[in-house]
């Protein structure tokens, strides 16, 4: 005689939690049951994240890309279906974070080679930011890894590619107009234009280290190393966030009408 | 300060070669030993302007190098609300700016008319200013 299967209380526990504070977004507009449920699930995108590792792109990047896909996966769950949000949001994460792959064309187009040399550029600088006490040149990280300046700028410029896609979609759904979709409508920029000049209104729009990264770099006038040493990223990896949440904040201005606050 | 070396680039206004503008800026600063910060620092002033001038049709940029600094120039661009932004006074704290960037980045920038009435951001980046 076998035992019938038992399923563990945790994860049931879990899933009913889930549940409440999907209810809670979805039917009361609780954008605080919202994020509840992205911390809940980010190390599932962790988990998904570390597969991909080690394909030329920084960890921390692919786990913001699949981030995007716990979010939309959120935002579109359908309280009537009978399947756990992370059960629901996998294949929204793991289809994000292929679309990101796929959209960069790094396996195909960039040799493995200068994919290496961008993941061993970050280290390098550090060390050499530690050893002379100042940004290195482009000369002196060739030097530390034993390459040529020319092969440095391309690994750089490597690591400076990253998808325009929006690290702060919001909870539209399918009728909300993709950030792109708005770029290169002349009119649309033209009646704005007079908007462009002032990003803050979007601000708002991007995770609270991203505000703070920026916060620090222009307002305080810090430079990325020691930015980098207080947030604890890299310096490249603070140079990649900089423009990645200022071109987040462009497109954000461009797809919210004037006059509103995104 | 006296720049010796020019190169002109007219470069599509389209995302697709933004990519081709930060190498070719790289490449620049790298001759003049600029550090990877600083680097960095004038490719994404560029980069900014870009972004603001539109998607459509191309741009012109002109970079004069001298011994320790590179001075850039971006346009001319049709778009005058960019002007307009970084001619305005001061930037108040707490808001975040096209101004308020370039002052971060670049060590210091201006705005010149062209004949037709459009205009033409000037960018200098000085090696070594902290």
């Amino acid at each position: 005689m076998s035992a019938a299967p038992r399923r563990s209380p945790l994860p049931e526990r879990a899933r009913e939690e889930d549940r409440v504070l999907l209810r809670r977004y979805h039917q009361g507009g609780d954008t605080g049951a919202r994020e509840q449920l992205i911390q809940r699930h980010l190390p599932l995108v962790r988990s998904l994240a570390r597969r991909y590792a080690g394909r030329g792109e920084a960890l921390e990047d692919i786990e913001q890309v699949g981030a995007i896909g716990l979010i939309k996966a959120i935002d579109r769950f359908e309280l009537e279906r009978d399947v756990s949000l992370a059960t629901y949001a996998t294949p929204n994460v793991v289809g994000e974070i292929k679309r990101h792959f796929r959209d960069k064309g790094w396996a195909i187009r960039v040799p493995r080679a200068l994919q290496e040399l961008n993941a061993s550029m970050s280290g390098a600088i550090e060390r050499l930011t530690g050893k002379l006490g100042r940004s290195p040149s482009i000369a002196e990280i060739a030097d530390e890894l034993k390459t040529s300046p020319e092969e440095v700028l391309e690994a750089m410029e490597v690591g400076s590619a990253y998808s325009t896609v929006s690290l702060s979609s919001g909870p539209g759904g399918e009728e909300e107009l993709d950030p792109l979709e708005t770029i290169g409508d002349e009119d649309v920029e033209f009646e704005r234009s007079e908007h462009r000049a002032a990003l803050e209104p979007a601000l708002g729009r991007l995770a609270p280290r991203e505000r703070e990264i920026l916060r620090m770099r222009f307002e305080e006038g810090l430079p990325q190393t020691q930015i980098a040493q207080r947030i604890g990223l890299s310096q490249m990896h603070v140079s990649r966030l900089i423009r990645k949440s200022l071109s987040v904040m462009r497109e954000e201005l461009l797809r919210v009408p004037p006059g509103m606050s995104p | 300060m006296g720049h010796q070396e020019r190169i002109d680039l007219d470069a599509p206004l389209s995302g697709d070669f933004q990519a081709v503008v930060r190498l070719i800026i790289g490449g620049i600063a790298e001759r003049v030993d600029f550090a990877f910060e600083e680097i960095d620092d004038l490719q994404l002033a560029v980069e900014r302007l870009l972004a603001e001038a539109g998607q459509v049709g191309s741009v012109h940029l002109s970079f004069e190098v001298g011994e320790s600094s590179i001075r850039t120039r971006v346009g001319p661009i049709s778009e005058r609300a960019i002007a307009d932004a970084l001619r305005d006074g001061e930037v108040q704290p707490g808001h975040l700016t096209l101004r308020r960037i370039l002052q971060t980045v670049v060590d210091s920038f201006g705005v010149e008319e062209s004949a037709d009435g459009r205009v033409v951001v000037r960018l200098e980046k000085l090696k070594g200013v902290p």
